[in-house]
């Protein structure tokens, strides 16, 4: 089973996958309108928007639960080596 | 083929990681690598052997608790069930971890802060599909038009205020395997539209 390398979904279904792409390595959910995988920082401002719209979160506790996330993500880990 | 010493390996690391899960589940995150070590049977050096560090064995014990519940709610999700099935399922896999998650929650500030990032990431990913569903359910005015967070809130703290208080909800036995129904259908009435 694939993990979207962006968000770590697991991608089973068709649908899960960007443009329903089974050869893409990245799910629907991080692809823009035009199916190219969202950049960085998109990827975050996103993520840290989606924190705060499901749990409420405080914007720099979310900030840090998005960056969390997106070190461990292979779409990501290198951003986060630079200047570590 | 694996040679019988690499197996060797892995049984004892999984041993470990079973023991200390047990462990936790009993005593609590302020229990020892020396108390794992004894009850698994090996050295204490060993445990290190698998694991480089305390906090490396706690973050696989919780991630591996975190996808468990992650790849069964995920499954349901994509199948469009209802929030009734979502909150069982929530609660099922709860209940099969029930001391363990209970000292997670109650004694959050103990484990290391790398640690308790594990732990967020348990809900911020249960949110993901909890938001799924409830989104869907409000769009048909099947549930109150409410912010999202505070549904997810209010259910976490709910479960969340009977798991903290176990001593005096359920003492003698499984707490959610007595109130989940209970639980889980007075949310329902609370948040129907």
């Amino acid at each position: 089973m694939k993990i979207c390398i962006a968000c770590g979904m697991p991608m089973k279904e068709l649908s899960d996958f960007a443009g329903e792409d089974t050869s893409k390595d990245y799910c629907v959910h991080c692809a823009r309108p035009d199916g190219s995988m969202q950049s960085f920082e998109e990827r975050k401002t996103n993520m840290i928007n989606f924190i705060i719209k499901t749990q409420g979160f405080d914007e720099k506790a979310a900030t840090k639960i998005a960056e969390n996330n997106m070190k461990k993500l292979p779409a990501w880990k290198e951003y986060f080596n630079i200047g570590d | 083929m694996k040679s019988k010493r690499q197996l060797q390996k892995e049984n004892t690391k999984i041993k470990i990681f079973k023991t200390a899960y047990n462990i936790y589940s009993e005593y609590g995150f302020t229990a020892t690598t020396a108390m794992i070590a004894k009850e698994a049977g090996v050295s204490h050096g060993t445990i290190f052997v698998h694991f480089s560090s305390v906090n490396e064995l706690l973050t696989c014990l919780i991630e591996s608790f975190g996808d468990n519940l992650a790849l069964e709610i995920h499954d349901l999700a994509e199948k469009n069930d209802s929030i009734k099935k979502l909150l069982e399922t929530h609660l099922n896999i709860l209940s099969k971890h029930e001391n363990f998650y209970i000292h997670l929650i109650s004694e959050k500030s103990l484990i290391p802060e790398d640690v308790q990032m594990a732990l967020v990431n348990i809900q911020s990913n249960f949110a993901f599909h909890f938001n799924r569903i409830i989104e869907r359910e409000i769009q048909r005015h099947a549930v109150k038009s409410i912010p999202i967070h505070m549904i997810f809130n209010t259910w976490i703290g709910l479960i969340h205020y009977y798991l903290l208080n176990k001593d005096l909800f359920s003492p003698d036995e499984p707490l959610l395997k007595r109130y989940s129904s209970e639980l889980i259908k007075t949310f329902l009435e609370l948040i129907k539209d």
